[in-house]
């Protein structure tokens, strides 16, 4: 009997049934892991793992958690574990603290039981950027599809069964975009919700914890365990968390759902076009009220350059920590300059030295006002115009990505309106700081894609239950890519 | 020609908070190197800055005692720099909206009072120490995140003598508020100079030298001196200054040259984005400045209206920790003025002679001021009052204790002391008739055959008056 591609719920049963135990679960996702080819994981945890279900206080065999294996992108600190983000910069570098996400994981009896590959350093949206090569996608054995990025390995070990739930980040939407292509449930909770202490940051203002389950419950289960203030973090928020399962069978009636034309109508994907109306008219019929609203053209295209400069320019500095003079590795010079010079051309690749050079670009004072002071702006207009619509809407709907996963090969550069809006407009929950949501909304070609849910700033609540009923609607939950497909 | 010197100084006081300003890892000094960090004073990814409360307050409490407006919204900015001492790649400071702007402090110099402007003061964070060898550096991270607050002046300063009165006033307001040891030998407070000279009477600055490396007060008025007749000499000569950091030489006593300055470095500042902008109540600034420690002009005022006359305060003045021993020391109700006489007179001699501060002096100021009240109320003479002193130094035990001990409780009861006085009168008449006809020295016999009489318990004012009054009805 294989428990990995259940849900968190069905399992948890299982343990209490006493079908299985928490040792036969983390070995299952151990000996799952090992057999991954979709190049998934940094480091499989094997010894800490069983070290640590010994070490399981049975008393709090009540908690959800309990003996559940779960999988960690590399940018998050854990303690006696290697953590290199993806990145050569960071090889060998083994931290000596958790981060909070962890601590609260573990002390819910959660087992972690591998690093998951990643974008280096959490830059980047193919998964095929980090040091060890390109992530697959599980739903495509052919190995010619990607699952997406930045949080390429927390995907594709959920999507394979590996493990039911996984932790990513998401800066842009590296969580949201590669849940579409893995036919997953991708949450991203408001900036704030859930500290970030631990996380390594790409950029500050931009970053938030978000995960991945396979259905929309579990989502709301993992939120009750790690959502909440921490005075390690400065800008977790006081508010008080709430049990966000309470309301998971609210009724969708009368509630108001936009969707935003102009991301529609830059969508050419007809099977996703469908699917995404079929959807709709379901919620109508449950009494939704959903309504096409208009956004700015141009507002809606500059959310890709405005999230470049500002990532850009905070990532120059959060990284500058990495210089080869308090951990890492270090390469030898005739002076500091000379190590941190010699160190950072070797650890980092040449995609994060252009975001680099972008970001100090940005920075410098003859070109701030102009390009990152600009972008602030920018940001603000965006997240008006957002905020303007849930003045009148509940939440905002629309397709998380204008296609399906896309091809090893494939070379999105062209700056079309496709690509600038419906294929990078979900980085605007990330300026706004709004809970977001991805979760599956139909196949093409036995590839999935799916469908993104935003609201207000701190109505996890709110946006989990019309999920729910989104859920309910397409039948399309626990999926798991199938051998042979 | 005549030149005018145009000085500026940039301080930074080191915090003694208990906590760094941005982590939770503690201030201390003296530790070995490397066993008073945390994971944030090290940057080590995905770390995050937390604003050191008391820190705020602080920075609020010395920019209220400079006169200066307090910004109510408390913002920080990254400087972004790459250097061996700096673990983040930045440091976390405050560039656009400093917490205080806008200040001046008086100080008084030979020449006279004169207003110094203050620009601004802000907080930011420690460096690392760092320790260079000719081919190996090594770092403490003890003082890597320790709050920092630095305070600008304007260029209003003219000579050495001014810019020493400046930093000494800047030392005794951050020490008086309990802020900063404001010890500049030991680098809790640190002083560079910025000197240019222009021909009297002109508006226009000239070119800037910057002065580091200055360890104490004397040594900036040094500096500043020597580096006015260097720059005059060299204008007087038709030279050119040149735009130079230079440093202060003790053996020498001269600045010598450590870098000329290249352009500017772009510290590609921008907002600390972990630290959304924190606003400030009113309450909150308000209460920062009630509860604030006394400054010492404030102290002083206080002390005056106790009696003390300005030279002896300004004696327990000149050591904040001397100036807090006698507060703690008058609760008791003790005279103050007999209190400031012992204390700086016996107690600043002990401590002169052991080479201690106040801080280890073992008398508590309830002993002290015990034995002061023990004093006014007659019970016992300032001769046994210095041998309990010399007592309570080595074993720090009550007076009274003592006092009982020792048996040697003065008799000041007058019925008493009437009765023994009658007595010893009685008995020597001839020096009664002597005294009457101008003996003054018969009044001084009888007082002592009195004190043989009582083994030296009468209370010695007590009894003279006695005696007069009891001659004097004869």
């Amino acid at each position: 009997m294989k428990y990995m591609n259940l849900s968190i719920t069905k399992i948890h049963e299982a343990i209490l049934k006493g079908e299985v135990t928490p040792l036969e679960l983390v070995k299952e996702a151990i000996e799952a892991c090992k057999k991954d080819d979709n190049n998934s994981f940094e480091y499989i945890c094997e010894k800490e793992a069983i070290e640590r279900v010994d070490k399981l206080d049975e008393s709090k065999k009540d908690s959800l958690l309990y003996g559940i294996p779960v999988v960690i992108k590399d940018n998050y600190s854990t303690k006696d574990i290697p953590t290199t983000g993806s990145s050569n910069m960071l090889n060998g570098y083994v931290p000596i603290f958790s981060s909070e996400v962890v601590l609260r994981l573990e002390k819910a009896g959660a087992i972690v039981v591998a690093k998951a590959t990643m974008d280096e350093l959490a830059m980047g949206g193919s998964g095929t950027t980090g040091h060890l090569g390109i992530t697959y996608n599980p739903w495509d054995k052919s190995k010619t599809h990607l699952i997406g990025g930045s949080s390429c390995g927390s995907a594709s070990s959920v999507a394979a069964g590996i493990v039911p739930f996984s932790i990513g980040s998401d800066t842009g939407d590296s969580v949201r975009k590669p849940a579409s292509y893995g036919a997953l449930v991708g949450f991203k909770p408001s900036w704030g919700r859930i500290s970030r202490f631990g996380l390594f940051p790409f950029a500050t203002s931009l970053d938030h914890v978000a995960y991945f389950t396979r259905n929309v419950e579990d989502s709301a289960i993992l939120l009750n365990v790690l959502a909440g203030r921490d005075d390690k973090d400065f800008s977790s928020s006081f508010k008080p968390v709430e049990d966000y399962t309470a309301r998971l069978n609210e009724s969708v009636k009368g509630k108001k759902i936009a969707v935003i034309k102009e991301i529609m109508d830059s969508i050419s994907n007809t099977s996703i076009k469908e699917a995404f109306n079929k959807n709709i008219a379901a919620l109508k019929n449950l009494g939704a009220i959903v309504e096409p609203v208009s956004i700015d053209h141009k507002l809606l295209k500059a959310i890709y350059p405005t999230y470049i400069i500002i990532s850009c320019a905070e990532s120059t500095s959060n990284n500058a920590n990495l210089d080869g003079v308090k951990f890492g590795p270090r390469e030898s010079g005739e002076s500091f300059e000379e190590i941190m010079t010699n160190t950072r051309s070797k650890g980092f690749s040449r995609l994060i030295k252009r975001r680099f050079v972008i970001g100090g670009y940005s920075l410098l004072k003859e070109n701030q006002d102009e390009l990152f002071v600009r972008a602030q702006k920018c940001r603000r207009l965006i997240v008006d115009a957002f905020n303007k619509v849930f003045e009148k809407y509940d939440a905002i709907y629309c397709p998380a990505s204008p296609k399906v996963a896309p091809l090893v090969s494939s070379d999105s550069d062209a700056l079309s309106d496709e690509y600038l809006i419906a294929d990078n407009y979900m980085a605007f929950a990330n300026m706004g700081g709004f809970p977001s949501i991805t979760l599956p909304l139909g196949f093409e070609d036995n590839l999935p894609f799916g469908g993104n849910l935003t609201g207000k700033p701190f109505d996890e609540s709110g946006v989990l239950s019309i999920a729910k009923v989104i859920e309910n609607c397409t039948g399309l939950k626990d999926l798991v890519a199938k051998e042979g497909k | 020609m005549e030149f005018e010197a145009v000085i500026g100084l940039e301080i930074h006081v080191e915090m003694k908070t208990k906590s760094k300003m941005f982590s939770s890892g503690p201030v201390s000094y003296g530790e070995d190197p490397n066993t008073e960090v945390n994971v944030v004073d090290m940057g080590f990814p995905g770390v995050m800055p937390v604003v050191n409360k008391q820190a705020v307050i602080n920075a609020i409490r010395v920019s209220n005692a400079l006169h200066m407006s307090i910004d109510d919204v408390v913002m920080f900015e990254r400087k972004n720099y790459f250097y061996s001492d700096l673990p983040k790649g930045y440091q976390i400071t405050q560039q656009f909206r400093p917490i205080g702007s806008n200040g001046y402090l008086i100080i008084t110099t030979s020449q006279g009072e004169r207003k110094i402007g203050i620009e601004r003061l802000h907080m930011e964070e420690d460096t690392c120490k760092q320790l260079h060898s000719w081919d190996f550096s090594l770092l403490d991270y003890n003082r890597a995140g320790i709050p920092l607050i630095e305070i600008v002046s304007r260029p209003d300063l003219r000579t050495g003598e001014e810019a020493a009165k400046y930093v000494e006033k800047i030392r005794s307001i951050v020490s008086f508020l309990d802020v900063s040891d404001g010890k500049m030998e030991e680098g809790s407070l640190r002083c560079d100079v910025n000197i240019s000279l222009r021909e009297k009477g002109t508006e226009k600055f000239g070119t800037k030298v910057e002065i580091k490396n200055l360890n104490s007060i004397a040594n900036i008025q040094k500096a500043i001196d020597f580096e006015i007749s260097r720059q005059s000499i060299i204008l007087d000569f038709g030279g050119v200054i040149e735009q130079e950091t230079r440093r202060f030489d003790e053996g020498s006593k001269e600045t010598v040259l450590m870098r000329v300055k290249t352009d500017a470095v772009d510290y590609k500042y921008f907002t600390e984005p972990n630290i959304a902008p924190i606003k400030l109540s009113k309450e909150f600034i308000d209460e920062a400045i009630r509860t604030s420690p006394e400054l010492a002009e404030v102290k002083l005022e206080r002390y005056k209206s106790l009696g003390l006359n300005e030279y002896d305060s300004n004696l327990l003045l000149a050591d904040k920790d001397i100036s807090n021993y006698y507060d703690e020391a008058i609760i008791s109700g003790a005279n103050p003025k007999l209190l400031a006489n012992w204390i700086i007179g016996d107690v600043q001699s002990v401590l002169n002679k052991d080479g201690i501060s106040i801080k280890s002096f073992k008398v508590s100021p309830s002993l002290l001021s015990e034995l002061v009240l023990l004093i006014e109320q007659g019970k016992v003479s300032n001769k046994q009052a210095r041998e309990f002193f010399a007592k309570m130094i080595e074993n720090p035990i009550s007076p009274k204790k003592l006092l009982e001990e020792s048996g040697t409780s003065l008799i000041s009861d007058e019925d008493t002391l009437k009765a023994i006085v009658k007595e010893v009168v009685d008995a020597n008449e001839q020096s009664v008739i002597d005294y009457k006809n101008g003996k003054d020295r018969a009044l001084g016999f009888i007082v002592g055959q009195i004190m043989k009489k009582t083994q030296g318990k009468a209370n010695p004012g007590l009894t003279s008056k006695l005696v007069l009054e009891e001659i004097k009805r004869r």
